[in-house]
């Protein structure tokens, strides 16, 4: 299980103290456990606390099934059993489309299954009237209670066992009354983890697996009982099978989990959380781990550029053309971090496009998409709509302050443009018709610059746009435009290596307009720089055109060495 | 013991009556509420319009000789009191708020009846307004006459596909026709107790089927292909631009399952969308523009008239000439939505500055044009500062229904407007909900494409959901 993973469900959710929205889970089949799944789940903010939850509840599944199965003290050995769901649904649960909702209602099975087991009178009553509860609550997983209870009673009972079978019938019933109310599609959806699942996505087979871990474990459980009270050498064997099964299960538990966390990326969401806390040197930290990818770089980068130190510090880091500033997928306006992105560089537009599609999941409302929205709603002098996204933020604990911060705002253009944040982005909408997300970032973003030359962000990613895509002749232009300005007030190194290279460049060769040397040292070129090119390129010619050392971290090294 | 109870009863009886309320001042203006029910005119047949003072303190309503009290600002009618209210051609409201210890009264407003009934239902679609984002959407119906909305057939149970373009033979909902798309892609045709699922990309065709409208024979349904493309604004009150890049209007045989086209709806030169038939099923109107070299960068170039030709439903065919209607490109403008009145005398529609999408426009307006004169007319009363669009004529051609955004500029929301016999609107009053102000406020998802019903939807939404998941779809042809 991983951290970060299990706190991106707090992304994928927006848990409201408001009757309509808690009635209105309530009154759905399966409410109960949705209710307390996302009552939860608020709290995932900290990684370390989503895991520790997590942990405990897995643990608490465990304890209850053992509960369930186990008659007296000399029952322990049946323990191990009760660990094969955790640990399969500890798996499971790195598949954010695998609703949190699914643990939950497994653990109010094995929780009514922990009563059930208790009760010795009128079972038969009691058995089915927790099966139809818990199918309201819990939706299918009173299948896997009913399934539980029966094979508990096979053992317990012995033949008159067989009459507990009533139980899944019930539990079909109930399904099927789920279906002919449209409470649910499909069968499947009525009878297993399927319904716990995102609905536009197959789910794969592996949650069936620890769906069905839980029958299986008592199973196993009530199975052990008679073997284990026989044999002389108990705690030998108990030892044993506890070895025996936790390779079982942790085997293919551990190649479905690598094999989701290769699908969803685990570093992405570690990053999307730093993002949420605007924790930059967190962030930092996180993109640093394992192999370089252009979304784990697009987040360095955005840190940086928070940190207000993207051209100083670009060349630090692993650097692989203009996608390692912004990569776009096919689905641009349906990513996340492209949204968070475009609100760093100040292009606002592109921004709520994407954000605006990314308001809703599956579950509920994005809150960092409801935040970006709110805030450039502010900007826009939407405040209808900023105050609809604003109310809504404030109906959750964790999102009050945060929303009662910005709603202020509302309706007073002099705060707006007063704040350090909403007032620069109020002006950095362009004054040009024109769609986001529709030209080249950069186009987009000299737009930007255009009406908001003072926009940090913007000005840095607009240089390094221009430095990673070896554009010196454009990076040229753009100093001469825009140094002097609040935002350009020195120059940062890479782009001094960068200017003096292609003033020595273009005197030298025809064709191209030169970039005198006074024009660099005007335009905050240091000597310093001058000096150390010289250095560069008296190294170059002794060692043959390969890279002098120690030039690794220039732009010169950058330009002339690195591949993209 | 006995005894008491009465007595008891009797106490908590007069503990309860209200206390008179003495009104002290008068203050000149009319009061801050919402909706702003302020002089609209209503049918008679409509739900309480309930509705909120948005000032904190205490307040009350005086209303037809009787005062209601606010419960945290609202106000709300009884069943009886708003019966009694309905039987009036116009009534009084006065505001009272207690401020500073007194009770004051705001400037009264009056609510005008008209005893034209409005169509008992609607239908919509609710829909978050992303333009490619979604995860719930439904087509819901509401009935008009109380709150109560229920569904129609809702994503949840299909895959999450996106579904539009609802549409009725004449407000009749056991003739209805939708688009499912995605993984359970198809239009679905309901026909009285029968369903069908079509799939309607042809060879011949550019896209499958879009925009419908039933002929009042309901044996066929005009539709348009289209090239549809969405982006959106960097900057401006209008967020997303809805353009075509190319559209053709065709019209479907229900029983043969063919489409046939004419020449002239159908022209390489021009953009045509939007269908309508005239309620005597003779002409097919539609909008038409001269197709713009390059888009989306001549966007703003796309300027739609409204056009017609003549159509025989004796044998699937059409007239030879068109005819325009409304020629807004000469007036620097773009229409769009033509909607008939069932008299056959006026046809709506809405007007912008370009594009066809109008509901994306805030500058888009309700106008009317007077089939027999060709007068051309806006529909000021009904209109906002914001857009206007999506509108529905009612059964007796006295209301209209229609989308706006003029409530917080983005969400649309399902307005009424009452037309008199000379076509000229009334103020519109917003859909009535039982606690109008916090459900619109928390509601993020936009009505779309309102559209007046004589009743609710008969067939069953399973059955709707089992025809979507299960059938493959039967094709539909090119008629020779």
């Amino acid at each position: 299980m991983n951290r970060f993973a299990l706190a991106y469900r707090e992304q994928q959710q927006l848990f409201l103290w408001d009757k309509t929205y808690l009635t209105g889970i309530l009154c759905k089949v399966g409410g109960g456990a949705t209710l307390l799944a996302q009552f939860l789940v608020q709290f995932f903010y900290r990684p370390t606390v989503a895991l520790i939850m997590t942990l405990c509840l897995l643990g608490l599944l465990s304890a209850l099934l053992w509960l369930s199965v186990r008659r007296g003290k000399e029952d322990w050995p049946q323990l191990p059993f009760c660990l094969i769901p955790a640990i399969l649904w500890g798996a499971s649960l790195s598949d954010h489309a695998l609703h949190f909702d699914a643990l939950v209602a497994a653990l109010m099975a094995a929780g009514f299954l922990a009563v059930y087991a208790r009760i010795e009178r009128r079972r038969l009553l009691w058995g089915s009237l927790l099966t139809v509860i818990l199918y309201a609550l819990a939706g299918p997983a009173a299948l896997l209670f009913a399934l539980c209870a029966w094979i508990l009673d096979l053992f317990q009972l012995g033949a008159w066992g067989w009459k507990s079978i009533l139980f899944a019938l019930v539990a079909f019933f109930c399904g099927g009354m789920a279906l002919w109310t449209l409470a649910v599609p499909t069968w499947a959806a009525a009878l297993t983890p399927v319904f716990y699942y995102d609905l536009d996505t197959s789910m794969p087979a592996a949650h069936l697996v620890a769906w069905l871990s839980v029958p299986v474990a008592v199973l196993l459980s009530a199975a052990s009982r008679k073997v284990f009270r026989s044999q002389r050498h108990r705690n030998l064997i108990v030892c044993i099978v506890t070895v025996a099964l936790a390779l079982l299960s942790w085997a293919p538990a551990d190649h479905f989990r690598k094999q989701l966390e290769k699908r969803e990326s685990l570093q992405s969401y570690e990053c999307e959380h730093y993002v949420a806390q605007e924790d930059w040197d967190g962030l930092l930290r996180a993109c640093k781990k394992g192999t370089w990818t252009p979304g784990a770089a697009n987040y360095l980068n955005m840190a940086l550029s928070y940190k207000g130190r993207l051209c100083e510090e670009l060349l630090k880091y692993d650097q692989r053309g203009a996608q390692s500033l912004l990569f776009l997928t096919q689905e641009k306006s349906m990513d996340v971090h492209v949204a968070q992105i475009m609100y760093a560089m100040g292009n606002m537009a592109a921004a709520q496009d994407v954000s605006f599609n990314l308001l809703a999941s599956t579950v509920g409302y994005c809150p960092e998409m409801l935040k970006i929205n709110a805030k450039i709603d502010l900007m826009r002098g939407a405040y209808d709509v900023a105050d609809k996204y604003l109310s809504l933020l404030e109906k959750s604990p964790h999102y009050r302050a945060w929303a009662r911060r910005y709603k202020r705002f509302l309706w007073d253009d002099a705060a707006v443009e007063a704040d350090p944040e909403l007032g620069p982005g109020r002006r950095s909408f362009p004054s040009e018709d024109g769609f986001a997300l529709f030209e080249a970032p950069l186009t987009e973003l000299d737009r930007v610059m255009e009406v908001r030359p003072d926009h940090p962000g913007a000005m840095q990613y607009s240089l390094a746009f221009r430095l990673l895509a070896k554009d010196l002749e454009g990076l040229t232009r753009f100093v001469d435009r825009y140094y002097g300005m609040e935002s350009l007030r020195t120059v940062p190194v890479p782009v001094q290596e960068a200017l003096i290279f292609y003033s020595d460049y273009s005197r030298n060769f025809e064709g191209v307009e030169p970039v005198s040397l006074e024009w660099c040292l005007s335009h905050g070129v240091t000597e310093e720089t001058v000096r150390r090119f010289a250095a560069f390129q008296q190294e170059s010619i002794r060692t043959g055109g390969a890279a002098p050392k120690g030039s690794q971290g220039t732009y010169w090294y950058y330009l002339l060495y690195k591949q993209i | 013991m006995r005894k008491i109870l009465p007595l008891v009863a009797v106490i908590c009886l007069l503990l309860s009556c209200q206390r008179g309320i003495e009104v002290s001042d008068q203050i000149d203006a009319l009061p801050p509420v919402e909706p702003d029910y302020a002089g609209v005119t209503v049918p008679v047949n409509i739900a309480p319009l309930n509705f909120s003072y948005l000032g904190t303190e205490p307040c009350a309503l005086q209303v037809g000789g009787q005062t209601i009290r606010g419960r945290k600002g609202l106000f709300r009618f009884s069943r009886k009191q708003w019966k009694r209210l309905m039987a009036r051609p116009e009534f009084e409201l006065t505001v009272l708020a207690r401020k500073e210890g007194k009770w004051v009264a705001y400037k009264p407003f009056k609510i005008f009846v008209s005893q034209d009934r409005i169509d008992p239902y609607i239908s919509y679609r609710l829909i978050p307004p992303g333009y490619q984002g979604w995860q719930k959407m439904g087509l819901y119906q509401r009935d008009l006459e109380s709150y109560r909305q229920t569904p129609i057939v809702t994503n949840d149970l299909t895959g999450g596909n996106c579904m539009n373009c609802h549409t009725y033979l004449n407000g009749d909902p056991s003739k209805m026709v939708f688009h499912a798309r995605a993984t359970f892609g198809g239009t679905m045709l309901i026909d009285g107790g029968a369903i069908e699922k079509l799939n309607t990309k042809t060879d011949s065709t550019m896209s499958a089927l879009v925009y419908p409208y039933w002929h009042p024979s309901g044996d066929y349904i005009a539709f348009s292909v289209n090239k549809t493309f969405q982006s959106f604004y960097n900057h401006g009150s209008d967020r997303i631009e809805v353009f075509d890049k190319a559209s053709d209007v065709v019209v479907y045989n229900v029983h043969t399952r063919q489409i046939a086209w004419s020449p002239l709806t159908r022209d390489e030169g021009r953009f045509e969308t939007f269908p309508t038939f005239s309620p005597d099923g003779k002409w097919l109107y539609f909008c038409s523009a001269e197709a713009v070299p390059e888009m989306p960068k001549d966007y703003k170039q796309a300027r739609y008239g409204i056009y017609r030709i003549a159509f025989h439903a004796e044998d699937m065919s059409f007239g030879d000439q068109l005819e325009c209607i409304y020629d807004a490109p000469a007036e620097g403008f773009s229409a769009s939505f033509p909607r008939i009145s069932p008299d056959g005398r006026y046809l709506c529609f809405t007007r912008h500055g370009y594009g066809n999408f109008s509901i994306w426009h805030q500058d888009s307006d309700l106008w009317m044009v007077d089939l027999e004169t060709r007068a051309v007319w806006p529909l000021a009363e009904a209109n906002s500062e914001r857009s206007e669009s999506f509108h529905t004529w009612s059964g007796n051609g006295r209301w209209l229904v229609f989308n706006s955004r003029r409530g917080d500029g983005l969400y649309t929301r399902v307005y009424f407007t009452h037309i008199d016999a000379d076509g000229r609107a009334s103020k519109a009053f917003l859909l009535p909900q039982d606690d109008p102000v916090p459900y619109y406020k928390r509601l993020l998802f936009s009505y779309n494409l309102p559209a007046f019903m004589t009743g609710p939807v008969p067939m069953p939404e399973r059955r709707i959901v089992s025809e979507i998941r299960r059938s493959q779809g039967v094709d539909v042809q090119v008629k020779d």
